[in-house]
């Protein structure tokens, strides 16, 4: 049985490598990756960025490092090219007796008004000695956005694992290959074994492939592999469903395409609507996905935890698995 | 080899039978053919045999295994080469027999040899997607030598092809006779049933209506005359002759032996003449 699997995935993986849309599947989780780095902000980024001029006050300079990233400048001109840049930067500038601040315009407000309030602790001569709250931080560097992103990314793939076995599906319709396979000692489980391991296979290499690139190596592999494995599941089922209901690779992967709305249904219910209003969303295995893999990538979830938000998803496969069984087993005849 | 015992298959689940009543037997290195004209039902029972479809009223056995409770290792025996060829596409040739060497728990054949045999030498590297119909169709052939199948079906092997390939399939399907290989024809084309069967099954509105050897039909059914046409004073005389009938035997001789004979056929009937004697339908 297992040679027979490892044939059904070698035959697959030799056609998706030539094929360009498998081919470009398979690199979707790097191109993720890289977006999420290019477009959300590091922790770095968040901190406020200062241009002042070289030598004109050390004193400030230093004191003004506590407290942001100081880019020192010779001239006025360089500075107010600095300023121009992409990025959010502004210029505390002598003016006479005073400061000025020079910004480009389109600056958040905090960054202007932390800016105006840095200053004048300074002129106060307000050291951090001076205040009465203690930070206690968790050393966590990486900001909300990119875990959310992260997060979603990891379930998409999940769907593109289903989107993969739907193309290899159609191509075995297309080309009549199945009552082939029929006639060989290859049971259906072997065969759907067989299918199912290139989606999967996507599904957790696309994800660590992602985690190691967004830089979330230091969450628990083994809770984030569980939560894949189980959310994937039930995209490889749509994916055989939709790959037999289909003679065309679009409209198969046209149809996969409708599994992104639960998701990103369940990914909005948890991070934007209230407590009262979660209940209506149990009902979807991408909601409890999205909640496991939130746990796993801020590492506050425990075994119990992870398991339960595993189950629950698996329980929702197996529904769905019930459901369209029959199905599919009538479509591989 | 095959025991098929009152056979029915419905698609409708209800009284409409597509099969109906059909009993038959193959025994071991027989060729068998299954003739009949389109929708008879040939691919229906053929389809039951291999498993394709389930069986729904009757009792069949192949290849020593009972087809209601089939198991995996029946396919071993098997082999099976479709009518519509069915090969992956984007896989070359010889891929596609290595995959499918794979499937097997027995011995298979080298898929060099088997490309070699059906005339695919030099093609083995190429995508099966750009083969021509009739080059696929050799394909799929091949396909169903790989596992050294002791149970051959045989779907229309030799439709599409051009006449010299379509021979060579012919003498193949005889050389695997020859070594022992029972075989399961289903065709509408009587002349290579004729060629090739021992016995042969005329299937029609899913009933067999006669079952013997292409032989036993003829002199059942065809007419006992000759037909000679020979020169006699520079002239073509057409003339027949019964080959029962005495004095026309000895005419017969005369003839030979005093004029020059230009053509000379038995009235024997071709098996279609015969199916349509049988079954009042033609075979397409």
């Amino acid at each position: 049985m297992l040679r027979r699997i490892i044939s059904i995935f070698k035959r697959d993986l030799k056609v998706n490598l030539k094929d360009f849309i498998s081919l470009y599947i398979f690199v979707i989780p790097v191109l993720f990756a890289i977006a999420i780095n290019l477009f959300t902000p590091g922790i770095n980024d968040t901190t406020i960025n200062l241009a002042l001029l070289e030598g004109e006050n050390p004193e400030q300079v230093r004191y003004f490092k506590d407290f942001a990233k100081v880019e020192l400048f010779g001239d006025i001109d360089n500075i107010k090219s600095r300023v121009k840049a992409r990025d959010d930067i502004v210029a505390i500038l002598p003016n006479q007796e005073n400061y000025y601040i020079m910004s480009q315009g389109n600056e958040p407000k905090g960054v202007i008004e932390f800016a105006k309030i840095l200053n004048s602790f300074y002129q106060l001569d307000i050291q951090i000695e001076d205040t009465n709250v203690e930070i206690k931080d968790f050393k966590r560097t990486i900001p909300p956005l990119k875990k959310q992103l992260v997060n979603t990314a990891i379930l998409f793939i999940s769907i593109l694992g289903g989107m993969l076995i739907a193309i290899n599906i159609v191509e075995e319709k297309v080309d009549n290959t199945i009552s082939a396979i029929n006639l060989t000692p290859t049971t259906r489980k072997t065969f759907i074994l067989g299918k199912s391991i290139i989606g999967l296979l996507l599904a957790i290499f696309g994800s660590l492939v992602l985690i190691f690139i967004t830089g979330f190596t230091d969450t628990n592999l083994i809770q984030l592999l569980m939560i894949v494995f189980v959310s994937t599941l039930l995209s490889l089922l749509v994916g055989f469903i939709q790959g037999l209901n289909n003679d065309d690779i679009m409209n198969a992967a046209g149809s996969i395409k409708l599994l992104f709305l639960p998701l990103i249904a369940g990914a909005l219910a948890i991070e934007l609507l209230a407590d009262k209003w979660q209940k209506f969303f149990y009902w979807n295995p991408f909601y409890w996905a999205y909640k496991g893999n939130d746990a796993v990538l801020s590492k506050t979830g425990s075994w119990k935890e992870i398991l339960f938000y595993s189950s629950m998803v698996l329980i929702l496969s197996t529904v769905v698995y019930l459901f369209l069984a029959p199905k599919i087993r009538k479509g591989l005849e | 080899m095959i025991k098929v015992k009152n056979l029915y298959h419905s698609y409708s689940n209800d009284d409409n039978y597509a099969v109906k009543d059909v009993s038959f037997e193959v025994t071991k290195g027989e060729i068998f053919g299954f003739l009949g004209p389109s929708g008879a039902g040939k691919s229906t029972t053929q389809n039951i045999l291999t498993g394709l479809l389930e069986l729904q009223k009757g009792e069949v056995s192949v290849a020593g295994y009972d087809i209601k409770k089939i198991i995996p290792k029946m396919f071993n025996k098997i082999g099976m080469s479709f009518e519509q060829s069915n090969v992956y596409s984007k896989l070359t040739a010889k891929e596609n027999l290595e995959f499918y060497r794979k499937l097997f728990d027995v011995k298979t054949r080298n898929p060099d040899e088997l490309l070699r045999l059906v005339g695919l030498k030099g093609k083995e590297n190429k995508k099966t997607g750009d083969f021509s119909k009739g080059m696929k169709h050799r394909l799929t052939f091949a396909r169903s030598m790989i596992n050294n199948p002791e149970l051959w079906f045989l779907d229309e092997p030799t439709t599409g092809l051009d006449p010299a390939i379509a021979s060579e399939i012919k003498n193949i399907i005889k050389e695997q006779n020859d070594k022992g290989v029972t075989i399961f024809l289903t065709t509408h084309n009587m002349y290579i049933a004729e060629e090739l069967c021992n016995r042969v099954a005329f299937i029609i509105d899913g009933e067999i209506k006669l079952i013997d050897s292409p032989k036993n039909l003829k002199l059942q059914y065809g007419d006992k005359l000759v037909e000679v046409e020979y020169i006699e004073n520079g002239n073509l005389i057409q003339e027949t002759f019964s080959t029962v009938i005495k004095s026309d035997k000895k005419k017969l001789q005369n003839l030979i032996g005093k004029h020059e004979i230009q053509t000379m056929h038995t009235k024997e009937a071709t098996l279609e003449e015969i199916f349509i004697k049988v079954t009042g339908r033609r075979l397409v």
